[in-house]
């Protein structure tokens, strides 16, 4: 399979010049001439900083709405998951429920029309070349979209989100390999272990977390963020919210990525861009 | 207006080496040596020449369905008025009736569920800015789309594409101005003549394709179009189908054309391509 590509983070440190300039780092009006020659050293050496500071900004924060139920999901995910170490942004997966967010606003999967149905199908495998990313549609589609969902596994990930979110990109990825690669099970206990352990986590924390599942503080979180999803407008899966100069943009789908570069004002290199070390 | 490119076509002669092989260019069997020795001359012009059509191809085919009633469909529009200058393709548009292709499968409008209402007239002018097109959603959205519809632009459309195709890009462009930036109508015949004039068509001809709009041709050739969107499996528009190695492919939205561009191996240079000339 072809891993999301690990790379160096450019990342831009510092505060900008806003912050500085309200901390006061530029204020001096009370400065008296002498007092003014010692002032000058500081504020001068605090102007340079500041000055430094407005070429580096704050990683704008995007927040990731998915459920491994939802190819497009796992396609927008895989673009973020590599993009997040060429753009100034902070990347944060929040496990949500697609039914969920569906049944919030009276919408259906697109499935459920026979001629979307029949068209996505054939898309999917054709996103999937062109995204690297080994999709494959499940034999009993409508089986598994309507009647299995994928309850459990968001329980999981939402357990997972809460104390171990490092995990979290690798077992999100080993489920929709399981279930959108592998056409493979996800709602048993031992399917999402296995998802787990294949994403290098030790048994024994598998265990602990498939224990938490069922806890009235896992369900409640990821109720949490699903109703989160749904009051920034989703109606449906993938939904990326992005943080910008204190505005919040929404986008639906796999295919708003090259949009977001645009807003973020980072360079768009196709669903799958080359790591630093490629020679082009 | 930013106008899409007009640009020089990298046109691309030549039959391809197949056609050529099939002619029998390359086949001499029956040639005796001295024969064999005349046959050679022409056999290896031939040779040449069909190995330089190898690296010429034919244009593929694209065809794009579409209705100006559908924001969509003019971004789909315009990014593909902007490739057909580029790529190795034969751009051909197709006038549809959207209302049409939904009730041929029983979809409807996006914009019927609230949330994704919502979503869109707030997506469509930042994908507006992105694509440089100067769309802006109509006050009264849900009017538009419902009550009004676009018949008639439609039917005249479908009169210019069978009599003056060469004018159908500017005709369709100038209706979208009107419906999906100034907020104008499309649906009295005053309204679909100015645009026809505003596209650089003589009165005279444009009151003849009025005359046309009602006759039983035109109605038959939208409703063929229509129905042959609906036979490619189009449940709604913008829906381009581009032909490739005796395959068709289908491609739904205006944000499948960096696809298009995988699957024709051609190069997307995003939604604006840069023009020959320009200084990059």
């Amino acid at each position: 399979m072809d891993r999301p590509h690990r790379l160096a983070p450019p990342r831009r440190a510092g505060r900008g010049l806003s912050r500085s300039l309200h901390t006061g780092a530029l204020s001096s009006p009370a400065c008296s001439s002498r007092a003014g020659i010692v002032c000058l050293l500081p504020c001068s050496v605090l102007f340079a900083f500041a000055l430094h500071n407005t070429l580096g900004m704050e990683p704008r924060t995007l927040e990731l709405f998915y459920d491994v139920l939802s190819p497009y999901s796992w396609l927008g995910f895989e673009v973020l998951c590599r993009y997040q170490h060429l753009w100034n942004v902070k990347l944060q997966l929040r496990p949500t429920l697609i039914a969920g967010v569906m049944s919030d606003c009276g919408n259906n999967s697109p499935a459920m029309l026979p001629r979307k149905g029949q068209y996505l199908s054939k898309e999917i495998p054709l996103l999937g070349q062109h995204f690297q990313v080994p999709i494959s549609v499940p034999k009993d589609f409508f089986g598994v979209i309507l009647k299995k969902g994928s309850l459990n596994a968001m329980r999981f990930l939402t357990a997972v989100s809460m104390e171990q979110p490092e995990m979290l990109e690798k077992v999100s990825r080993e489920l929709w390999m399981r279930i959108w690669s592998r056409d493979e099970d996800i709602t048993e206990s031992q399917s999402i272990l296995a998802a787990a352990e294949k994403a290098g986590m030790a048994t024994e924390q598998a265990q602990k977390f498939l224990g938490k599942m069922t806890t009235a503080q896992v369900k409640d979180k990821l109720k949490e963020t699903t109703e989160a999803a749904c009051k920034y407008g989703a109606f449906g899966l993938p939904f990326t919210v992005a943080h910008v100069d204190g505005k919040t943009h929404m986008l639906f789908g796999s295919d708003r990525m090259e949009l977001l570069a645009y807003l973020l004002g980072e360079k768009w290199m196709g669903p799958v861009p080359p790591t630093p070390g490629a020679t082009l």
